[in-house]
């Protein structure tokens, strides 16, 4: 109880003092500030509302009654300029680019600090922002990138939820784009890297939310994280490839988020079931699709129903242009039937099977064509169906036999070649079935039954030609062992006639 | 009596043995014809797989000269291209009608000409002096991107 | 009607050629009749595939390519493509084995029987000529088909040859046509296989021949002392003759049975890039040589071991080749024991260190 009185006692001299030697009108703030010469003096002698005074009344950390020297160093009780100036006394002024961030550093990198100020935000944010491409890239190998001003700000820092803030969701993009819209300041860094993100993004489902200022949508450290920030060859990093779906996820497999807008939630789960998926990773094949390769990335939009095709044809190349030739096409965009989706699905796509094709109940053609005397697709569907499975099973036959052949000992291996092209000519006939055409497809099919033919013919050769040998071999065994008998009482009697 | 028998028994041992030396010679034919026929058969050249052919590429229009002409390989057959003095592309069967010589083109006459016996073909194929009975066939030409290529004449 | 007709022919050649000569001269040619008989065949069998080697070696010719880039195709396309391609192949590679085989045989007996000593030393050296002629015309023919056993075969055999002293590099570089086993080695051993050895065999085999002609038939070391009438013996002509034709037809059964049953196989084609393939060993009547080679220490005093153990063979079967000199007791008629020891050890390293060869890898 003594203590507290002691303690007492002294602010009310400490006040008093201040109060005697400030004659000028006193900013109720300032008063909560206990007395900060050098805010007192700097805000006179601005001359308006961006210069650091002003803006640092608006700060956080002034709020929190952390004053200009708890950055620029000094004695802010003292009014003298040489005095409270003094750099005997730890006054550094102008906080250089090499070492601004270090005075971030020396209390947002101690948790106790932290506390002391009553905040409990994270205290790692210098760790990620050393290992991240902002602080590790640098010009002049003394300066990174970005520190903590270039995005915080520097007299004027906001809490990330306060919408003045630069780092405040809906304000973020901007901020980004200082930068990276930038191509004289991008291309000292990574002359190969867009700069059109920003307006991609704007074009984008999550830009125009954003620009309404919805802070729920993605926006760049969404995806990309923020003190973090790392190379998008970086497989670490949340936008590497392998990664995307998972990102994606984080916001679009949220029932409730999603249910907000609107859009299902179970797009990851299909994807990850999906042949795209099985590719990315379970055979770690970065060149699968991953979420951004159909929808984009900065401009994440879902591809309209007519340009479905465009965007699975990137890659599936020919079956896209021959589905373009296809009587389907047309067909399938007046009756809004969203193209390669409509058989393959979409981000369930699984390994297309010959079951896709023909006039069984679970295949697509009969989804649109009927058993009826005028629907040409529905015969052309069953036609295909069944060339398929007589070109497989003609293989079969011809596998088995030249299997035969081979272990009876028979040198097959010509049509054992010539044989495994079949697997080609089905690979490409699966890719004309795009093209819906009867001829086309026979003629590539044919192909196939002419090696068949041949190689079957080859294989019952082969086992033919066995036989002919063994049966050969038993015709000379018997001639021979006659003329052997022949010979042998040939040879007694010329021996007993002597 | 005796006589009789030991006759009986000579001639009973010479047919016997007349028997076996027919046995012998019949036996000995079957086994030449056993080592024969496989001797034969080899020795017949076996059927060659001809490659099939559609399509000859033969380089760049510049390879060739104007008014010039070479025989290429298509496939087994000789295939006859020239360059005409417009620089037309053309090609023939370069089997002469006649007695399947190799025939040239003569740039003296302007002609497809076959030394054999003098046979000669007007720059259609057609013949028009000399043994050749029938118009050489036509091969069909394309060219793309400078390249000439051979087609075989679609049936 | 049938016999006047071979009478009128045979009158006829006769007329010209003098066939009563021959046949007489055949009719009074005897083979010794007693319990060693059956080992007089050998000669004629190994003259049979010889007869078969050059037959069916003719007709491979016909279609084997000798270079690099189509021996091994050639092979493969007479053994698929050629009707009966396969069986004139595998019985040349069948009948090559059993040739060397009938003559390792047909030359132990004579050891054995001595039929080496005076007056027939000649005949002796043209058959020690002949065999080894025999072991070349393996040696170099199973590298035709250009596969890739035959490649290492022949890289291993010819490292060997180098090893010579003196000499070594020369012959190594002679017989491979350069520094490695290429498509000069090929066409080198093609043409020593197709025209050099056949060339320099039928020389010697006529020699043979016509020495066994002119002496007759050996006859057993105690038939010395035998009247003549006491000496059982057949006639060359026809008995022996049918005999023997008898086997032959035999022997070309049993060829065309291995020929069917196991064709000859033929490996992957030669690729001086490929890694020798495990298990790799020369034909058998080389192994034993290559096995007991393995087990000679690296050095032996100041001599490398496989030098050494070349110069032992060397000089093993220049011995084996100079019996008839070192042999002086049985010309004088006295039995020599040390000749048989000699054989029999011979035999036995052989079989030993065969078998081992295959046992052990």
């Amino acid at each position: 109880m003594y203590k507290y009185i002691i303690y007492l006692f002294l602010s009310l001299i400490i006040l008093n003092t201040s109060f005697a030697k400030t004659n000028n009108k006193i900013n109720s703030r300032v008063i909560q500030q206990k007395a900060d010469e050098c805010l007192t003096c700097h805000f006179d002698n601005e001359s308006n509302n961006n210069e650091p005074a002003h803006l640092f009344k608006q700060d956080i950390h002034f709020s929190k009654g952390i004053a200009c020297a708890g950055c620029h160093g000094g004695d802010s009780s003292k009014d003298d300029m040489d005095e409270a100036m003094d750099k005997n006394k730890g006054y550094i002024g102008i906080l250089s680019k090499e070492e601004r961030y270090q005075v971030c550093v020396k209390c947002h990198s101690d948790p106790n600090k932290m506390k002391s100020f009553g905040s409990n935000i994270p205290t790692d944010q210098f760790e990620k922002l050393k290992g991240s491409i902002h602080f590790i890239k640098s010009v002049n190998a003394v300066t990174p990138i970005a520190d903590c001003v270039t995005c915080h700000s520097v007299h004027n820092i906001a809490s990330v939820k306060d919408p003045r803030s630069k780092v405040y969701p809906a304000n973020v993009p901007s901020l980004c784009k200082s930068c990276h819209s930038n191509p004289t300041f991008m291309k000292q860094y990574n002359p190969s890297l867009p700069v059109d993100q920003y307006e991609k993004y704007r074009t984008s489902v999550h830009g125009k939310q954003n620009l309404k200022g919805d802070a729920k949508v993605a926006e760049c450290v969404s995806c990309h994280g923020n003190h973090d920030i790392l190379s998008v060859k970086n497989s670490k990093s949340p936008v590497y490839p392998s990664n995307v779906p998972q990102l994606c996820s984080t916001c679009h497999s949220d029932k409730n988020l999603m249910d907000k807008y609107k859009l299902p939630h179970d797009q990851y789960e299909n994807y990850k079931g999906s042949i795209h998926g099985e590719a990315l990773f379970v055979k770690q094949d970065l060149s699968a699709p991953a979420c951004n390769d159909c929808h984009g990335n900065h401009g994440a939009t879902p591809p309209g129903v007519e340009s479905i095709s465009n965007v699975c044809g990137t890659c599936h190349a020919f079956n896209a242009e021959l589905f373009a030739k296809s009587p389907h096409k047309k067909a399938f965009d007046k009756l809004k039937y969203p193209e390669c989706i409509t058989c393959h699905s979409n981000h369930k796509i699984v390994h297309a099977t010959d079951e896709l094709l023909g006039v069984a109940k679970n295949s697509k053609c009969v989804q649109c064509h009927k058993n009826e005397p005028n629907d040409k697709g529905f015969m052309i569907a069953a036609e295909m169906k069944s060339l398929f499975d007589s070109l497989e099973s003609a293989d079969k036959i011809s596998l088995d036999l030249l299997k035969s052949a081979s272990q009876k000992g028979m040198d097959v291996s010509e049509a054992d070649y010539s044989l495994k092209q079949i697997k080609q000519i089905l690979i490409q006939a699966r890719t004309i079935t795009h093209l819906s055409d009867i001829k086309e497809f026979k003629d590539k099919m044919d192909e196939g039954f002419i090696i068949t033919n041949k190689t079957k013919q080859a294989g019952l050769d082969a086992i033919d030609e066995f036989y002919f040998r063994r049966y050969g071999l038993g015709i000379a065994t018997i001639i021979i062992t006659f003329l052997v008998v022949l010979l042998y009482i040939k040879t007694k009697r010329i021996d007993k006639k002597k | 009596m005796t006589y009789k028998k030991k006759n009986q028994i000579k001639n009973g041992e010479k047919t016997r043995r007349d028997f076996l030396n027919i046995l012998l010679s019949g036996g000995f034919i079957a086994w030449v014809g056993a080592v024969v026929y496989p001797l034969i058969s080899y020795l017949r050249p076996p059927q060659v797989e001809v490659v099939k052919v559609n399509s000859v590429n033969i380089g760049k229009i510049t390879d060739m000269d104007k008014d010039s002409g070479k025989i290429i390989k298509f496939g087994n057959d000789p295939v006859i291209v020239i360059k005409l003095s417009d620089g037309e592309f053309r090609a023939f069967s370069a089997s002469c009608t006649h007695l399947d010589c190799i025939v040239q083109y003569r740039k003296d006459y302007g002609q497809i000409y076959c030394a054999c016996h003098n046979g000669r073909y007007d720059l259609h194929g057609r013949n028009i002096s000399g043994p050749p009975p029938a118009p050489l066939a036509k091969y069909e030409i394309a060219i793309k991107n400078d390249e000439v290529t051979v087609y075989k004449p679609s049936a | 009607m049938k016999e006047t007709f071979n009478k009128k022919i045979y009158n006829a050649l006769n007329e010209r050629f003098q066939l009563d000569n021959l046949v007489s001269f055949l009719k009074h040619k005897s083979v010794p009749k007693y319990r060693n008989t059956i080992w007089y065949y050998f000669g004629g069998i190994s003259l049979l595939l010889f007869i078969v080697q050059v037959a069916t070696g003719i007709l491979l010719i016909m279609y084997y390519k000798g270079s690099e880039d189509l021996a091994y195709e050639s092979i493969k396309f007479i053994n698929a493509k050629v009707s009966f391609g396969w069986l004139i192949r595998s019985i040349h590679s069948w009948s090559a084995n059993l040739m060397i085989l009938a003559v390792f045989v047909h030359m132990f007996s004579v050891y054995f029987l001595k039929a080496f000593r005076k007056p027939r030393e000649l005949t002796w050296y043209t058959g020690v000529i002949l065999l080894f002629l025999s072991m070349g015309f393996g040696f170099s023919g199973y590298l035709l088909p250009w596969d890739q056993l035959a490649f290492f075969a022949t890289k291993v055999g010819t490292d060997i040859a180098g090893q010579l002293p003196f000499v070594g590099d020369f012959l190594l570089k002679l017989l491979r046509g350069g520094e490695d086993v290429t498509g000069a080695t090929l066409s080198r051993f093609f043409g020593l296989h197709v025209a050099l050895l056949p060339g320099v065999f039928v020389v010697f085999l006529s020699l043979h021949l016509i020495f066994i002609q002119r002496q007759g038939m050996s006859e057993p070391e105690d038939w010395k002392n035998k009247k003549e009438s006491e000496k059982t013996t057949i006639p060359f002509f026809p008995n022996f003759t049918v005999h023997d034709l008898l086997i032959w037809l035999i022997v070309i059964n049993i060829l065309a049975i291995l020929a069917t049953f196991f064709p000859w196989e033929l490996g992957p084609k030669a690729d001086a890039f490929v890694s020798a393939p495990v298990g790799i060993k020369p034909e058998w009547y080389f192994l034993f040589m290559f096995q007991s080679l393995k087990y000679i220490p690296a050095k032996v005093w100041l001599i490398e071991g496989e030098l050494l153990g070349i110069l032992g063979f060397g000089l093993a079967g220049l011995l084996w080749v100079l019996v008839p000199f070192w042999d002086s007791k049985t010309p004088k008629g006295k039995r020599n024991k040390i000749i048989n020891y000699v054989g029999i050890f011979a035999i036995s390293f052989i079989i030993i260190f065969t078998i081992l060869g295959y046992l052990l890898d």
